[in-house]
């Protein structure tokens, strides 16, 4: 590839990169420095600037302050969107284009009528191991080829850095492998390789250093024999202050709200789940994306099909009423053509009306009242849009919506994402307070501080299979994560990891 | 991990908070008065346009009453089509419902010989059937609103031109060997015929009854409450556990009903049927409803606007047709007012997002 001619260069150096979005610091005075010739693994917690920095790198969005250089010359944002390739879990690509028009389209020049590929793009796709499929529509291949379509787009581009956001989620481990492999290759030819991911396993054994990030700053470049999922894990939540201090680990003896047996997805997300979670307990399931935990708690609130025994309260069947619901992404839970003090109350049916289905108003506004003060909801007013409220308001509004209906068992989806300190310390407590009302509550986490402040029990999800029990009643963090680190992995072997822990 | 990046909060810019609880939906509530406001206005200065062009035909009590008596077809039908864009699907076969509901009255009237009392409610089933069947491929066979009622109501008028031979029907005359009871008849065309004081015409009185229970349907029972959240936001309403289908099928067959009771009002005005009468009812009614401020994209709505965008549009025909500009200058008109409903709608929603 031409790009060897910066085999001798610096690669991308970033240095004091800034990045504010409203009131919320994204990028913190960022340094990084990316050799050619490696690949660099980046891990943080969500919201520590991970994307944000691949979106700046990729030219998507211009930095606050800050400065990158590559081979010491000045970053340009036409040097992001022409060299820097970002690949995705799924490909940015023209899904009803065959894979060869994929490569080819916005490169025609001046040319009008379409054309072939030239030798070199066969050249780079026979490399790639996707000329046999060259003719297929982008739409009907397998993920795993239209990311290596992905990456011949960019080598025919002549990229020079190749930024792996979250690639494998969605892979087999077969597939996976092989993406590694292709990762080493375009280190080898002397790219910039970048690899954001959650799973500590493979960072640690295909990465030669990883940087830790954490509020948008690099908090430690860990390398050589310190390069092991322990160190990377602890590092992840060091310094992380208890807002609540754990307290939510207390011995509890209610009854069983919920009880799964043999649960196993229709499609196989995750397979022979038995589950158990007590009123008045909250119990946290971990896991990263693809490991089937996300599916589980959905399939939990009925909106993810499942088959085997699912017992609420005694009684056989689906979930119903007794089962609330918040999803991670706010679009997902607020109405913003309701008011606030409507979306506080808009799960509440009897409640809220009076004869013949009218609706009472003074009732709806004594509710909504009530919750904005218990929640601590900080609105100009109950009559506000929801898009007047701060990230974090917007979420404790969600979260409040969800507990008014006092539901037997509330389901949260990753409770805090993208939420600031102060609401999360909220969030954490109106939780605890929930649980310790006599509910049950059950919360997918993908970070270990959110485990260790709200929950009372862990699983850990991985390929599908939940691991036993984890009880939270550590006293810091960094021995929790540890803890999780190892159940995961214990609970693994022999599937997917088996090749990532075989260079470990 | 940018979703922190979400939503930057507005500006805290207010000049003084609203008192918590007073403040309830106040911001929604002035903006639709203040659209409701100027739509009245628009009809007022309309009016006074009309009233000078004409040398004072059009603030007459008998002109007035017409342009009530002309605005409660198009309103009626916007009622129902009202809850179907609000809870955020289309319905474009209301129109050819509303013939085929006028038709089906009168064959099955006149040719089949069926009473009257059996024929009306007779087509109210079909068209609230033909309701489910749109929200039933709408929602449970999943193809786009837009679609599926595009293609029932080509189907509609077909089946319409198939019973009725693509006649017209005339209670007064039936055809051939059938005879109409003249008490059924005179009982059918009171229904919008009835004399009332000041020759206040029935049709009115109908439009009005209709509105007060949409007026409380959508502002002050569950059902609108439940619905206007299921427009704003489909996905978060059925994690919320609000049964999202049960609510299409309602708004869709309420629709239908709609626009049949529409046609038996008009049948009985007019004394008789046309098959494809419901096709130049759609545009307007369609017009009327956006110009009331009701958001394509679902979530909102509101009757009074609608039936006001109705009454603006029946104000700019009759004034029309009071100066005999003639009916392809009432739909140039028709056009333009639409169009200029919605950029205005366009520039004052993006004027309160960045405010």
């Amino acid at each position: 590839m031409s790009a060897s001619g910066f085999a001798a260069g610096r690669g991308v150096e970033i240095r004091g990169l800034r990045k504010v979005y409203g009131d919320t610091i994204a990028l913190d005075e960022l340094d990084l420095w990316a050799r050619p010739g490696e690949i660099l693994g980046v891990v943080g917690p969500n919201g520590a600037g991970k994307s944000t920095m691949v979106k700046i790198l990729a030219g998507e969005e211009p930095a606050t302050a800050g400065e990158i250089e590559v081979d010491g010359q000045p970053w340009s944002t036409q040097f992001g969107t022409e060299r820097v390739a970002i690949v995705h879990q799924e490909a940015q690509l023209f899904p009803n284009l065959s894979v060869a028009d994929n490569i080819v389209i916005g490169r025609e020049g001046r040319r009008i009528l379409r054309r072939r590929t030239t030798a070199a793009e066969r050249a780079v796709m026979a490399d790639l191991a996707i000329s046999d499929v060259a003719n297929e529509q982008l739409q009907n291949v397998p993920l795993a080829t239209q990311q290596r379509t992905e990456i011949a787009r960019a080598l025919v581009r002549d990229a020079f850095v190749f930024l792996f956001d979250e690639p494998n989620s969605a892979l087999t481990a077969d597939e996976s492998a092989d993406l590694f492999r292709r990762m080493h290759a375009l280190a080898d030819a002397g790219h910039v390789v970048i690899l954001v991911s959650h799973r500590l396993a493979e960072i640690v054994a295909h990465c030669a250093r990883v940087a830790v990030l954490r509020d948008g700053r690099c908090r430690r470049i860990i390398e050589g024999e310190d390069l092991t999922q322990e160190v990377v894990a602890k590092e992840l939540v060091v310094g992380h202050e208890a807002t609540t201090g754990g307290a939510a680990a207390r011995d509890v003896k209610d009854a069983v709200a919920l009880e799964l047996v043999d649960w196993t997805h229709t499609r196989r997300a995750f397979s022979e789940v038995d589950l158990q979670v007590r009123s008045g307990e909250t119990v946290a399931i971990v896991g990263v994306e693809g490991s089937g935990a996300r599916e589980l708690v959905r399939s939990i609130a009925g909106f993810e099909p499942a088959r085997g025994r699912m017992t609420v309260f005694g009684s056989a069947g689906g979930p119903d009423e007794s089962t609330g619901y918040v999803a991670a992404d706010r679009t997902q839970s607020l109405f913003g053509n309701l008011t606030i003090g409507d979306n506080l109350v808009v799960r509440l049916r009897r409640e809220i009306t009076g004869f013949a289905g009218s609706l009472r108003r003074d009732r709806m506004l004594a509710k909504a009242r009530e919750a904005r003060d218990t929640y601590q909801i900080k609105a100009r007013g109950l009559g506000a849009a929801v898009a007047s409220l701060s990230g974090g308001n917007q979420q404790k509004l969600a979260i409040a919506a969800a507990m008014t209906e006092r539901p037997g068992i509330l389901v949260l989806e990753e409770p805090t994402r993208g939420v600031d300190v102060g609401s999360k310390r909220d969030i954490y407590l109106h939780m605890q307070r929930y649980a310790e009302d006599g509910h049950a509550v059950v919360i997918f986490c993908t970070e270990i501080t959110e485990v260790f402040e709200a929950a009372g029990r862990v699983h850990v999800m991985s390929d599908g299979r939940i691991s036993a029990p984890l009880q939270v009643n550590h006293t810091d963090v960094e021995s929790l994560a540890a803890d999780v680190t190892r159940l995961e992995r214990h609970h693994v072997r022999g599937s997917r990891a088996a090749s990532a822990s075989a260079t470990t | 991990m940018t979703s922190s990046t979400t939503t930057a909060p507005a500006p805290d810019h207010a000049p003084t908070p609203p008192p918590a609880g007073a403040g309830q939906r106040a911001r929604a509530g002035a903006a639709s008065a203040l659209r409701v406001g100027g739509l009245i206005l628009s009809v007022f200065a309309v009016g006074v346009v009309y009233e000078i062009l004409s040398g004072g035909s059009f603030f007459g009590l008998d002109n007035l009453l017409g342009i009530l008596r002309a605005t409660s077809t198009v309103a009626i039908l916007g009622l129902g089509f009202l809850l179907v864009l609000i809870v955020g699907e289309i319905d474009l076969s209301f129109g050819n419902l509303y013939g085929l509901s006028a038709s089906l009255m009168a064959v099955s009237w006149i040719l089949w010989d069926w009473p009257v009392w059996v024929a009306i409610p007779f087509t109210f089933l079909v068209a609230a059937g033909w309701g489910a069947f749109n929200a039933f491929f709408t929602t449970v066979a999943k193809i786009p609103s837009f679609i599926a009622t595009l293609g029932s109501s080509t189907l509609i008028l077909g089946f319409t031109l198939l019973i009725t031979n693509s006649n017209s029907y005339n209670p007064a005359y039936p055809p051939g060997p059938h005879v109409i009871d003249a008490g059924q008849l005179s009982a059918f065309t009171a229904i919008s015929n009835e004399p009332l004081p000041f020759n206040f015409p029935m049709q009115g009185v109908w439009l009005i009854a209709a509105a007060l229970i949409f007026w409380f349907l959508l502002s002050r029972s569950i059902f609108g409450f439940r619905l206007i959240a299921i427009g704003g936001n489909p996905a978060a309403a059925r994690l919320a556990r609000i049964p999202v289908r049960k609510y299409k099928f309602v708004a869709f067959i309420t629709c239908s009903v709609m626009a049949c009771f529409a046609a038996l009002l008009d049948f009985s005005f007019i004394g008789s049927t046309q098959p494809n009468a419901g096709q130049t009812l759609l545009f307007p009614t369609f017009a009327a409803v956006i110009i009331g401020g009701a958001s394509l994209s679902g979530g909102r709505g509101t009757v009074i606007g609608t039936v006001t965008g109705a009454l603006l549009l029946a104000v700019l025909v009759n004034g029309i047709a009071i100066l005999a500009a003639g009916p392809f200058v009432q739909q140039m008109v028709v056009g333009s007012v639409t169009i200029g409903a919605v950029v205005l709608d366009q520039l004052t929603q993006r004027r309160r997002a960045t405010s």
